[in-house]
């Protein structure tokens, strides 16, 4: 698909998220809009949003859930014809859920996602580190995206489903589909098709034979208020786990890969203070949240000073917020043992992300694994590293030499 | 992000929610982890009274 992209002539009035630029380092144009007399910007572009860059505001936004809602959370419109047909109403819960659903839904799954409870996937994590790291050390260089990142929350996701890991490369296709090239609408419907439908073949297979301590398995006899769960819930929480737990922290690592293999002194600096890893995680999460979600407006209403109408688009920026340097001090820095962070690389509120343990635990256990076995690497060329943006920002293509 | 801070002080239930680990006052010697804990949580859910 070819098209002509119209030059962005204000970035206040006509931001484009899918402008290459942007797309790369979106970072210089956040700031921009922060600084400006309009700190929320406005785009007509792929029918409309709003901008938020601001930290203050952004996490205002997200406590709003009743102004802001989540009846659409993806940075474009739906695709012609989404919610239509035998699983049209098959969504993503709980984030695209409101209250009061939204309780439930969220309650179900966080069990799942506790400290305790994602501590058990540490070794299996470590154990597929190494073996990716396995197939490259003797190379000399790697494609720290694409050989290593790619291939980590993909495995663990499905582990944590019970869904075939032979099957990463079409899960990692489908999720591309529905979040990357998020502007081809074609690619969307054939993603969204594939994934519903694995799942209900998955569930019926497991209707048959029911499994012991398997999350599908546990999730579909679940009842709540004396009714076992509706199909469309158990499809859309599956749907949400791989599309959400994927993409996303595969370009968390990714963009952590990246930091490292220009950063030698930050390399050294966790190699001889070891202790520093959980707040050097959660500085590298701010640094480089990956995740954009959107919001849609209840009513018609003024939010600082902007005309916001019902049915509007606002884009949760929490990669702007999180280099405001109203709330972060040098907020362009790697500070790896920052003392106040509270980034919101997971959001912010009721919607804030129920994976946040497992994703911290895949980073911290592929850069670990990583800078033990090739302590030392470098970019091969700077200039040839391409980027994933608009919903999800992180690094496709970071060939490293070591 | 409080039990990374402070795990002696902050852990959490079956369902992934920080709770208070301690009853009482904040030993002396983890009051450092503790304030450093309040001013980490994305949340401003926690609250230090002296």
């Amino acid at each position: 698909m070819t098209e002509v992209r119209k030059p962005v002539e204000d970035l206040l009035t006509d931001y484009d998220i899918f402008e290459p630029e942007f797309v790369k380092d979106p970072y210089p144009s956040f700031s921009e809009i922060r600084e400006s007399k309009c700190p929320i910007a406005r785009t007509e572009r792929y029918e409309g949003s709003w901008l938020p860059t601001r930290y203050e505001d952004v996490v205002a936004i997200a406590q709003e859930y009743e102004t802001f809602t989540s009846r659409g959370i993806l940075v474009v419109p739906p695709f012609p014809g989404q919610g239509e047909g035998a699983y049209g109403g098959v969504t993503a819960p709980p984030i695209t859920s409101d209250p009061p659903d939204h309780h439930w839904h969220r309650r179900l799954i966080l069990p799942v996602f506790s400290p305790q409870s994602v501590a058990k996937f540490e070794q299996g994590t470590r154990d597929l580190c190494n073996k990716l790291i396995d197939e490259v050390i003797d190379k000399g260089t790697a494609d720290a995206a694409a050989d290593y990142a790619q291939h980590i929350p993909v495995r663990v996701i499905a582990t944590l489903l019970g869904v075939p890991l032979e099957m990463e490369s079409d899960f990692t296709a489908w999720v591309r589909a529905a979040l990357e090239n998020i502007l081809d609408a074609e690619g969307r419907k054939w993603a969204r098709k594939n994934i519903i439908e694995f799942f209900l073949a998955q569930v019926a297979e497991r209707k048959q034979n029911p499994r012991e301590d398997d999350f599908i398995t546990e999730l579909m006899n679940t009842e709540v208020e004396g009714k076992v769960v509706p199909i469309e819930y158990v499809l859309g929480v599956c749907n949400l786990m791989l599309v959400a737990g994927v993409d996303t922290t595969w370009s968390a690592i990714g963009s952590c890969m990246w930091h490292m293999a220009q950063h030698p002194e930050h390399r050294k600096q966790l190699r001889d203070n070891p202790e520093l890893w959980p707040t050097a995680i959660e500085e590298l999460l701010r640094m480089y949240a990956p995740v954009t979600m959107a919001r849609i407006v209840d009513h018609d209403v003024e939010f600082q000073g902007c005309p916001m109408k019902a049915g509007d688009r606002v884009l949760m920026a929490f990669p702007a917020a999180n280099r405001d340097p109203r709330q972060f001090e040098n907020p362009d820095e790697v500070i790896l043992d920052r003392e106040h962070n509270r980034h919101v690389a997971f959001g912010s509120g009721i919607h804030r992300c129920a994976g946040s343990n497992l994703a911290r635990l895949e980073v911290r256990v592929a850069l670990q694994t990583w800078l033990e076995r090739i302590p030392e690497f470098e970019l091969v060329d700077k200039t040839d590293v391409t980027w994933a943006g608009g919903q999800v920002h992180g690094p496709r293509k970071c060939l490293v030499k070591f | 992000m409080c039990a990374i801070a402070a795990p002696e002080v902050f852990g959490s239930d079956e369902m992934g929610n920080a709770i208070v680990l301690i009853d009482g006052d904040i030993p002396a010697e983890l009051q450092a982890k503790t304030r450093r804990a309040e001013s980490n949580c994305p949340e401003r859910a926690i609250v230090i009274t002296d």
